[in-house]
């Protein structure tokens, strides 16, 4: 336990002063600018740009620190070797992989934690309000970049960066576009790819059970139940991926 | 405190690559309380090997015994471990002393052993004055020193180097080369890979030579000279060019009028009667010193 806490200490310490999160604070900053000016030129409905912009922007930032940053965090240990140094101590290398994901997830959740800050803050001066579903939603963001990170650590343990990256970027999108909510016309009539679409997330990762952004800013409601049997499978299939991660990782020769 | 077992490792680079033996039915022993260098050219498999030691990379063939004094289970093993990777690397964007700290917490030493022992080696391996700095400022020899530092703080048993004198300073392989004989003195156990013979002979009392993924030998360095030494002689003598000899011998011009042979010890008697016979002057007869260097040249051939 006390060397998982090590590991994640250091590995958030490395990440904070490599001075990531000053450009979260930039990107914040540039968010607000850009619902001011919108607002200036839109009539009506300022409040739901900031809201719908904030919440995309907090998306794209967190899944981007993922796949991009995330993509070298075991990669980087093991082309420079610095894993060596890590792993020749009384630390096992279940301990060193959890302890480096819980110092990134860290540095994840403080980006996410200021850039949401600084959307809600300005949501509310344009006279919104801070509804839970606005939460569920910051929290699946969450989730989800937890899942993309574990998927493209899993890709570079087996290719390289470049093939991670892209694995990892077409599993997202996939994962998105096949919402049954938004392609069943699609699928309609074509029972083949119904089931296809129903088996996918079993196998591949969902993304879309993690898209709420429509009932958010639209209907601003959502049961209950969706919201948790969402937060069930986004836990067990991460829990899934970290145990390749792990089982992977011990067999590896890391040469 | 470690043994290797007939350790063979074949690499398979990739599913089309053909396999590639690094290391062939290899068995040596590190004995406790003594340098033990480990010498052989690059790609010899010495990295290879000491991979294995730490169970980084799993051996294809044979076992890797840890002697009861290391300890029991593998946490208590690595406890007594201090290792040095070769080209070291750390996180660029910590500092010396926080990398120090960093390695020093996970082997459970408490934060005040940690800072006496840091502000003690510190001193000693002349990095004090950086180590609140970046290490992406370090120079080659900076990081060679801070991670051989690393090694020693949680004063371990048996300390496990890779390379730790290539690409320094003279002065930086002094340094180093004083230390790893201070550790020595300590009672602990060090084991240094190098592919320059000199410096083997220099600080180590074992050698283990490896050669293309096999042992060669593995030896005391008194027993290697022992071995080696009695078949040899150089003889001086007075000439300004080669003779013509007809016992066998090796002729070297040296400067001024002064000629060496080399001759195996069941000619030297030969030799001597023909450069009498000849009237050719002796100016000395010795037993030659050989260097772990000619040793290993000659294995080489
Ligand atoms: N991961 C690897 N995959 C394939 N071949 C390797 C690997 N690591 C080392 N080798 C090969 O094994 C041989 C021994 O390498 P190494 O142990 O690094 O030598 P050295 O004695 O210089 O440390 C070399 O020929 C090297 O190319
Ligand atoms: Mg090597």
């Amino acid at each position: 336990m006390n060397s998982i806490k090590v590991v994640a200490w250091y590995t958030f310490k490395e990440l904070f002063k490599s001075r990531i999160l000053i450009n979260t604070f930039f990107l914040g900053c540039a968010l607000i600018t850009i619902c001011y000016i919108a607002s200036e030129f839109t009539y009506g409905t300022p409040g739901r740009i900031a809201i719908d912009f904030g919440l995309g922007t907090l998306t794209l930032s967190s899944v981007g620190i993922s796949l991009f940053l995330g993509v070298s965090l075991i990669s980087k240990e093991l082309e420079t070797k610095t894993v060596y140094m890590v792993i020749s101590r009384p630390v096992t290398r279940t301990q060193f992989l959890i302890g480096k994901i819980i110092g990134f997830l860290t540095i994840l959740f403080l980006n996410l934690f200021i850039l949401s800050t600084m959307a809600l803050l300005t949501f509310k001066s344009y006279g919104g309000v801070i509804s839970p579903l606005i939460i569920w939603n910051i929290f699946y963001t969450f989730l989800e970049s937890c899942l993309v990170l574990l998927i493209v650590v899993l890709f570079t343990l087996n290719t390289n960066n470049t093939v991670s990256v892209i694995s990892a970027l077409v599993l997202y999108i996939v994962g998105h576009s096949i919402d049954p909510r938004t392609i069943m016309y699609f699928v309609e009539g074509r029972p083949g790819f119904e089931a296809l679409i129903k088996f996918y997330h079993f196998v591949l990762p969902g993304f879309y059970k993690f898209n709420i952004k429509d009932f958010v800013i639209y209907k601003q409601e959502l049961e209950i139940d969706y919201l948790i049997s969402s937060l069930s499978y986004g836990l067990i299939y991460s829990l899934f991926v970290l145990f390749l991660i792990i089982f992977v990782f011990n067999k590896k020769d890391i040469a | 405190m470690i043994s290797f077992e007939n350790v063979s490792k074949i690499f398979k680079p990739d599913a089309f690559g053909p396999p590639f033996e690094a290391l062939t039915q290899t068995s040596f022993e590190i004995k406790p309380q003594k340098v033990t260098g480990f010498l052989g050219a690059n790609g010899a498999g010495k990295s290879t090997s000491m991979k294995i030691m730490m169970d980084f990379i799993r051996p294809t063939k044979g076992k890797v015994i840890y002697h009861q004094q290391l300890g029991k289970n593998k946490n208590e093993i690595f406890e007594n471990i201090g290792f040095l990777p070769e080209r070291p690397f750390f996180y660029p964007n910590l500092t010396g002393e926080d990398f120090l700290f960093f390695m020093g917490s996970l082997v459970k030493v408490s934060k005040p052993d940690i800072k006496k022992s840091i502000e003690y080696w510190a001193q000693i391996f002349k990095i004090d004055y950086a180590l609140k700095r970046k290490i992406a400022t370090y120079s080659k020899g900076m990081l060679q020193r801070l991670g051989f530092m690393a090694t020693l703080l949680h004063k371990p048993e048996l300390i496990i180097l890779d390379e730790p004198l290539s690409g320094l300073d003279p002065l930086g392989r002094k340094d180093l080369k004083e230390i790893i004989n201070q550790v020595s003195n300590e009672g602990k156990t060090v084991f240094f890979s190098s592919h320059i013979v000199s410096d083997i002979e220099e600080v180590s009392q074992e050698v283990i030579f490896i050669k293309q993924g096999r042992v060669i030998f593995n030896d005391s360095l008194n027993e290697l000279y022992e071995k080696n030494k009695l078949k040899t002689y150089e003889i001086h003598v007075g000439s300004e060019s080669k003779i013509e000899l007809s016992t066998p011998c090796q002729q070297e011009v040296f400067s001024h009028g002064h000629l060496k042979l080399f001759v195996e010890k069941e000619f030297k008697n030969k030799l001597i009667e023909e450069l009498i016979q000849k009237n050719i002057e002796i100016s000395s007869l010795s037993l030659k010193k050989v260097t772990l260097e000619e040793i290993f040249y000659r294995t080489e051939k």
